[in-house]
């Protein structure tokens, strides 16, 4: 377990600045609440995934051999071969309060949604102003609870015009790949 | 192999009574390849051999200086490919970021590209929404245009059906007698 390189560093946080606005800051340095000093969170890298976990527990996990260490924190994602930077489901208790656009799906939706479906307008039950396309989004159910994110198919003024059956979001994780994944999400 | 050792080996004897200078490995071999052909000439030309042999010797050595400085050599004949070059005195391995300064410079530069993005992406939709918006109007009014032309005609149309049978109803309320000449007249017309 090591901490991230400048690069990674970059290609993590531009990642995660897809759906997270500027309060992402927070995650780096928490603001502290009632005059007390929040502990600070870092990133650590950890074969090819990415966690983020209290200093503390990052400090102690230097303990447990390399090969040894299946999990420590949230995971955030992983990174490819090739460089770039997968967000998965697991990071989404970490993104979801910083989130940038939102959509709230009715509960006819959400089903289909946790099945791996994409998103469709008879689905939705109100999304965030000024979404242009193509722009990471959290995706909620009625009782503000996160269900997983993607990326908007259309902005916000086409959205309005479309038929109920044409595709507003694109899936990128959802809640059901804990189960569907539960077997290669912390392996491979 | 065997002559040239040989050939060599002779050079020095007969050369070795005029100068004791020309006993260098290197003499010896010059004068080895210009006497393969022919073995009469090797006494002038070891004069001049060992002429050259002395300033020859002074140039390679400054020779080696500047290979060793890589000034002569071209780049692409390098043993390390040019873009492979990594600077001296450099630390190996990788850098981490593991301040939360650093960090937040990294964030704010990333946050700040994205924003840029995402509010050229902002306007380039409302300019393109704008486009059509006033597309959709001008439709519209074109639309609006095209149906009053045709209610207008239609109107007109209708006017003069209306006058037609007013008259008519006129002519047969007035009198069965004044419609005969109205008929009359109509086939005057016709006919003019």
């Amino acid at each position: 377990m090591r901490s991230l390189t400048e690069e990674e560093t970059k290609t993590l946080f531009s990642k995660l600045a897809v759906y997270c606005g500027r309060s992402l800051n927070n995650l780096i340095a928490p603001p502290s609440d009632d005059g007390a000093s929040a502990e600070r969170h870092v990133f650590r890298l950890q074969g090819s995934r990415v966690f983020y976990l209290p200093l503390k527990l990052a400090n102690l996990a230097v303990s447990v051999p390399r090969a040894n260490l299946l999990s420590a924190g949230t995971m955030i994602g992983k990174f490819t071969k090739t460089g770039k930077f997968r967000v998965n489901i697991t990071a989404l208790d970490v993104i979801a309060p910083h989130a940038r656009n939102r959509v709230w799906v009715k509960s006819n939706g959400e089903m289909p949604f946790l099945y791996g479906g994409n998103l469709v307008k008879a689905h939705i039950g109100r999304f965030s102003q000024d979404m242009t396309e193509h722009e990471g989004v959290i995706v909620l159910s009625a009782d503000d609870k996160p269900l997983g994110f993607g990326v908007t198919a259309r902005s916000t003024a086409e959205t309005r015009k479309l038929e109920p059956t044409a595709i507003v979001v694109f899936r990128q994780a959802d809640a059901g790949e804990w189960l569907r994944d539960e077997d290669t999400l912390f392996t491979t | 192999m065997a002559p040239i050792k040989g050939s060599s080996k002779g050079a020095p004897t007969k050369g070795g009574a005029k100068s004791s200078k020309s006993s260098t490995p290197s003499s010896g071999s010059r004068v080895s390849k210009s006497t393969k052909p022919k073995g009469k000439r090797p006494p002038p030309k070891e004069v001049k051999a060992k002429a050259r042999t002395a300033p020859e010797n002074l140039k390679k050595k400054k020779k080696r200086v500047y290979t060793e400085a890589e000034l002569d050599l071209p780049r692409l004949n390098a043993i390390t490919p040019v873009g492979v070059v990594k600077p001296k005195g450099k630390k190996k391995g990788k850098t981490f970021v593991d301040d939360q300064e650093g960090m937040m410079t990294i964030l704010a530069m990333v946050n700040a590209e994205k924003e840029g993005q995402i509010e050229s992406k902002m306007m380039k939709a409302r300019q393109l929404e704008e486009i059509r918006e006033a597309k959709r109007k001008e439709a519209e009014a074109r639309l609006a245009e095209k149906k009053n032309k045709l209610d207008a005609a239609k109107d007109s149309i209708r006017n003069k059906k209306k006058r037609k049978s007013d008259g008519g109803d006129n002519s047969t309320a007035v009198a069965g007698v004044a419609a005969k000449p109205s008929k009359g007249k109509r086939k005057s017309v016709a006919f003019a």
